[in-house]
């Protein structure tokens, strides 16, 4: 059962304002250590530099989308095992299971509220405490 | 403000961006070289103001955004092809979504058909009658069946790498020591615990079994190796150990598995087993790799997990990520603007202060100060450029508007923009969309002709305005150029003549003519239209355009088109400015309006009337009048060889020599704005502090060569009214 006040989560997307909407819903769920990257490899670099226990990334993102960054991340020596919910929009059903095939732990799709997002984090990592 | 208000604005602010993005990519669209990449990026920009429009709840904003994307995902997909046609929809749907997200930001109510044609036409290209429900996508529990895999979470985890089935092997060892039976722990607990976990298999290494009648009945003789397949994460394998971590040698190490997994891609698997098999992995599964090297046996350095195939995808793309941003109210960079300008002026004082000190003490301090200046250029230099902004801001919304001009008229118009990264600053920025407006409707209403007239001079139907930004010697230039008509100049002094703008026999030339344009009260259009007609002259754009202390000039050829350019200074707040005195006055004159300083010799000077005279300067007769008499004042220096002539440009290309009595030397002065207290004076731009502390007059170069034009005699500034008789 983790403890969500222990859980690292990473939260990927170039809109700031998305990014901070999902920092709250975290917060509302009780998650206390919150990284933010505003693309791919941003994210990469902040996965290399210390241990997470949750990558949230959008899938829609300039540079490097959020299914390269979920190839790149499993690709990644410190950061290939951590689990990753992909963001992607309304009816985007392939994306999904191209996501599912890629390794993706879960997908949400926007607008969610903190309650779905707990949901999709359970699913993942198990209860929270 | 609330968290969720200041979040709104950052989502508008973004928003803004995305419309950049759109209406750049979609004119490129329409202009025919729109490429995959012109698509995605439009693309992403409607699927972000979907996503954040659906995060704060703006349902009518996500619903026009959702078709407008359905669209460009076809178009993604190549269902649809991108041609200029399909751009034509698109740009008035990025219209509509302007409106919305204004409407939005706004807080005002969105009519229900608000865009229900722009909507239409998205729809028709997707081959949807129009009443048709829109296509919203599947509701989100649709992928529920998705098989997705539970992880539990830990910071020892170990576990993705998982069969198809989702049970690993672990490779398990362990040894216990002479404590653990000593603590009364029994390795037969540990094994039945870990056969509670899935299928195990040990084998008992029986290689330190001493002969029977060495066999100390407490020592632990026995070790077990073998393999898990298990569905459990690393860390409840741990669990079973928890109790004897000290007292065994354990080893844990999860077995890459044989059979390619097969959500794994092919290539990501071999990356797998070879480069990213993690330290503990590949120890334990040493003896069956024998082609692995010795030394790669040793944990640390030799089977580096560093993925090439990452580096190289991660590299290029952190190369061209953007710059880090950070959003900053415009108050406190102005406070900051504010500060650097009190820098500007202490640091003036200090050097007066130094300069009157005797040369022994003063050499090292000027030696300081001079790197003190520098540093303040350079801190004035940035806190601008944090406060410039890219010209494109202001350019953005004119495609729109020729877009909408164009079809009002009925001509055919393309826009051509350039340099719309040209940093400008941000309080130029905001007074430069109205005039830049302006003359667009100018050009596209009087200066492009009806498609049929152009084909009838021999140009093709579709007129050009090309808008371009560029830095240009210290200020920006911003021209707006057109391929119309141009201006009449028989129509103009016609016009001007009838209006009593220039007197029945002035003789003008053709510059001249085109310059009456500017002023106030001129119009050209035969009736007013609904276009440019609102009341507005070009009067009042040059207006503007001097309040911001920049320049407008207009070249004009008929047939071919008309050139407006303006020149904008990069920044308000702080100017270049040289220090001058007449009489006993000290005054200040922008720079940028100064093309030379000279000593001329009395012959050089014609004298006429009044102080005023022409100076012959390399072959041309330039004006020159003393600032004094500009100003009103007694000179103080009678001698004219004394006399300094400041070359200036008085804005329209024309020079204008100015006398004045002493030049005081280049400084950068702080501009400070003296209309909130006296009102616009004519000739004055504002006043600054100079460095003993003393107010000074900052002229406005441009104003003062009208007022010498316009005046015979002399001119006395601080009177409101330049029409009332002034005595000689």
């Amino acid at each position: 059962m983790p403890i969500a006040a222990a859980l690292k989560v990473l939260i990927v997307d170039d809109q700031n304002s998305v990014r901070q909407m999902t920092r709250i819903s975290l917060e509302q769920l009780g998650v206390r250590h919150i990284h933010e990257a505003e693309n791919g490899v941003k994210a990469i670099d902040t996965a290399s530099l210390q241990p997470l226990d949750l990558i949230i990334s959008d899938y829609n993102m300039p540079e490097m989308d959020g299914m390269e960054l979920l190839h790149a991340v499993r690709a990644h020596p410190a950061a290939r095992k951590v689990p990753f919910i992909l963001v992607t929009g309304r009816g985007d059903r392939e994306l999904v299971v191209k996501a599912a095939q890629a390794g993706a732990n879960n997908y949400v799709v926007k607008p969610f509220t903190a309650d779905i997002l707990r949901t999709k984090i359970e699913q993942v990592m198990g209860r929270l405490s | 403000m609330t968290t969720l208000d200041q979040l709104k604005n950052t989502f508008f602010d973004e928003c803004s961006e995305a419309l950049q993005q759109i209406e750049g990519g979609l004119t490129d669209i329409r202009q025919g070289h729109g490429s995959d990449d012109t698509i995605n990026a439009v693309f992403r920009s409607v699927h972000s103001v979907k996503g954040g429009a659906g995060i704060f709840g703006f349902d009518s904003l996500v619903g026009f955004a959702h078709v407008f994307e359905t669209v460009l995902d076809a178009m993604r997909s190549g269902s649809l092809t991108a041609t200029p046609e399909i751009a034509d929809v698109l740009l008035p749907a990025n219209d509509v979504l302007t409106d919305l997200i204004a409407m939005s930001r706004a807080g005002e109510a969105i009519p229900a058909n608000y865009g229900s044609e722009s909507r239409a036409a998205l729809d028709s290209l997707l081959g949807k009658a129009p009443g048709d429900e829109p296509d919203d996508g599947e509701p989100a529990g649709d992928f529920d069946g998705l098989d997705f895999m539970p992880v539990m979470v830990d910071a020892m985890d170990d576990a993705p790498a998982e069969a198809a089935d989702g049970r690993q092997t672990y490779r398990i060892a362990f040894r216990p020591q002479i404590e653990m039976l000593r603590r009364a722990n029994e390795p037969l607990f540990i094994i039945r615990e870990l056969q509670k976990l899935g299928e195990l298999e040990l084998v008992a290494d029986v290689s330190r079994l001493p002969h029977l009648n060495e066999i100390e009945h407490d020592r632990p003789y026995i070790g077990w190796s073998g393999t898990l397949r298990t569905a459990a994460a690393r860390a409840q394998i741990e669990e079973v150990f928890e109790f004897v971590t000290g007292d065994c040698d354990i080893e844990i190490a999860l077995e890459q598995p044989a059979p390619v997994p097969e959500a794994m891609p092919a290539a990501d698997s071999a990356a797998n087993s070879a480069d990213i098999m993690p330290a503990d992995a590949v120890v334990a599964a040493a003896p069956e790799l024998p082609t692995l090297q010795a030394p790669s046996l040793i944990p640390a350095p030799a089977p580096t997990p560093e993925p090439p195939a990452v580096e190289a995808a991660a590299r290029p793309a952190a190369a061209k990520a953007a710059a880090t941003t950070m959003r900053v109210e415009v108050e406190k960079i102005d406070r900051v603007v504010n500060m650097v300008g009190e820098l500007v002026i202490a640091q003036a004082m200090l050097g007066q202060i130094v300069h009157g000190l005797p040369e022994d003490t003063s050499s090292r301090l000027t030696q300081i100060l001079e790197e003190v200046i520098h540093h303040t250029r350079e801190l004035k230099d940035s806190v601008m450029s944090m406060r410039a902004q890219a010209i494109g801001a202001v350019f953005q919304r004119m495609p729109r508007l020729v877009r909408e001009l164009a079809t009002k008229t009925g001509k055919k118009v393309r826009l051509e923009m350039h340099g719309e990264n040209t940093e400008v600053d941000r309080s130029i920025i905001e007074r430069l969309g109205d005039p830049l407006t302006h003359i667009i409707r100018n050009s596209i209403d009087h200066g492009i002709e009806s498609p049929e007239a152009r084909h009838a001079a021999g140009k093709s139907d579709e007129g050009t305005i090309r808008l371009m930004a560029e830095h240009r010697g210290g200020r920006i230039v911003v021209e707006v150029r057109d391929d119309g008509a141009g201006i009449d100049p028989e129509r103009v002094l016609k016009k001007a003549r009838e209006k009593g703008l220039v007197s029945q026999d002035a003789i003008l030339s053709e510059d001249e003519i085109t310059n009456l344009i500017f002023l106030p009260g001129f119009s050209t259009a035969s009736t007013i239209s609904d276009i440019s007609g609102r009341g507005v002259g070009m009067d009042v754009v040059r207006r503007n355009i001097q309040d911001v202390g920049g320049r407008i000039t207009l070249k004009s050829e008929r047939g071919r088109g008309m050139t407006l350019q303006l020149a904008l200074p990069l920044t308000l707040a702080v100017m270049d400015g040289m220090v001058i005195k007449v009489t006993r006055e000290t005054y200040v004159l922008p720079m940028s309006a100064i093309v030379e300083c000279l000593r001329p010799s009395r012959s050089d000077i014609h004298n006429l009337i009044g102080g005023r005279g022409l100076l012959q300067l390399r072959g041309n007769l330039v004006p020159v009048v003393h600032l004094s008499d500009l100003l009103s004042m007694e000179s103080g220096v009678t001698d004219s060889d004394e006399r300094v002539v400041i070359i200036a440009d008085a804005g329209d290309g024309s020079l204008l020599g100015i006398i004045v009595d002493e030049l005081c030397g280049h400084q950068q002065v702080v501009v400070k704005s003296m209309e909130e207290s006296y009102g616009a004076v004519p000739g004055v731009a504002g006043a600054t502090i100079l460095g003993n502390g003393r107010v000074a007059l900052i002229l406005d170069v441009e104003k003062l060569s009208e007022i010498a034009i316009n005046q015979t005699t002399s001119f006395t500034p601080v009177r409101p009214r330049a029409s009332e008789p002034v005595p000689v």
